[in-house]
């Protein structure tokens, strides 16, 4: 059933980069997201942050959470550090209100942003 | 946020390999790092806009550390003192020449006196909230409330770090005044000891400078 507006969950998308030793598979980010989360805030702070994993192909990936959390969820994703002895760290491209304006304007622009140096 | 376009450094690091360190963090946003493990850099080709400082970090027993910091006084290497136990503490915010003293564990009014006399930079190693977790992670947490408590009581200058060994372990500006809220430090001052308390001690460091508010100018 279709919830008023008024009433519907307010969230945030994160544009995240991967930055890790050897690609991590989409289920174990997932794990170690929620873990992270579940360690630092308790399981009454990830309910209210309520992760949930939009996107991920091995590099960049989108990550939704409450409206008001932004800056829980970017703290659970710094103290990401290992996944199964892999050293990894995320970094935060950017937040939008929507999946498009995180896809554009973070993840498009930072792969051109790469690919300018090599070309001048 | 026009907050973020200040420059920002990070006070303590010691990477196994330097190139892709100075890459990663220039793209980050940083404008400078202290390496405390520095050998011979030349043949480095560093980022433009970018700048390593050299450092060096004390490791002495207690009863050493007041010699160890003499010798670094003069030169122009930031030296920093990991902390830990009362009597170590102690030894390195009572000498004068040292620039951070970093995280120490039960700190108190006279250590927080004495490092405001010596204009002493307290440091918050956020590493570790990145490194462990559960209990000791705890411990560290509220350690770093106290140390907070009794900086802004005494206005001690505070540096945030993230003591990081590899590009795994660096993380941006912004995810460290994320992680540094967790501690309970608002966001202006977050990015103050990441931007204007590396600049004054970078400021010290210079060869103009002669002392406290004498400089050649």
């Amino acid at each position: 059933m279709k919830t008023l507006p008024t009433l519907r969950e307010k969230k945030r998308y994160i544009a995240f980069e991967i930055n890790s030793q050897k690609t991590i598979n989409r289920q174990e980010l997932i794990r170690e997201i929620s873990n992270s989360i579940i360690s630092l805030f308790g399981d009454k702070g990830a309910s209210e942050i309520n992760p949930s994993l939009m996107s991920f192909e091995g590099r960049f990936g989108i990550l939704r959470c409450a409206r008001e959390k932004t800056n829980e969820t970017r703290a659970g994703l710094a103290c990401i550090n290992n996944i199964h002895g892999i050293l990894v760290s995320i970094h935060v491209l950017g937040i939008s209100g929507t999946i498009k304006g995180a896809t554009e304007k973070f993840i498009q622009q930072s792969l051109v942003k790469e690919s300018e140096p090599e070309k001048g | 946020m026009s907050q973020f376009d200040s420059k920002f450094y990070d006070f303590f690091t010691h990477p196994d390999s330097l190139e892709p360190m100075a890459a990663l963090a220039k793209k980050y946003g940083y404008s400078g790092i202290v390496v405390t493990n520095l050998k011979a850099n030349e043949g480095i080709i560093l980022p433009d806009d970018f700048s390593i400082y050299k450092g060096v970090e004390i490791q002495a027993k207690p009863s050493r550390v007041r010699e160890e910091i003499k010798k670094h006084r003069d030169s122009n290497l930031i030296s920093t003192v990991r902390g830990g136990e009362e009597d170590i503490n102690r030894a390195a915010v009572e000498s004068e020449g040292l620039d951070i003293l970093l995280q120490p564990s039960e700190f108190n009014n006279v250590l927080a006196k004495a490092a405001s006399d010596n204009s002493i930079a307290i440091g918050f190693n956020l590493g570790l909230l990145i490194r462990l977790r559960g209990d000791a992670r705890v411990r560290e947490l509220k350690n770093m409330r106290i140390i907070l408590k009794h900086a802004r009581k005494y206005k001690l200058k505070m540096i945030l770090t993230g003591d990081s060994g590899s590009i795994y372990d660096l993380r941006s500006p912004r995810e460290m005044v994320a992680l540094s809220s967790l501690f309970g430090m608002t966001p202006f001052e977050a990015i103050d000891s990441m931007s204007a308390t590396p600049e004054s001690i970078l400021r010290r460091k210079s060869p103009d400078y002669i002392k406290e508010g004498i400089e050649i100018i």
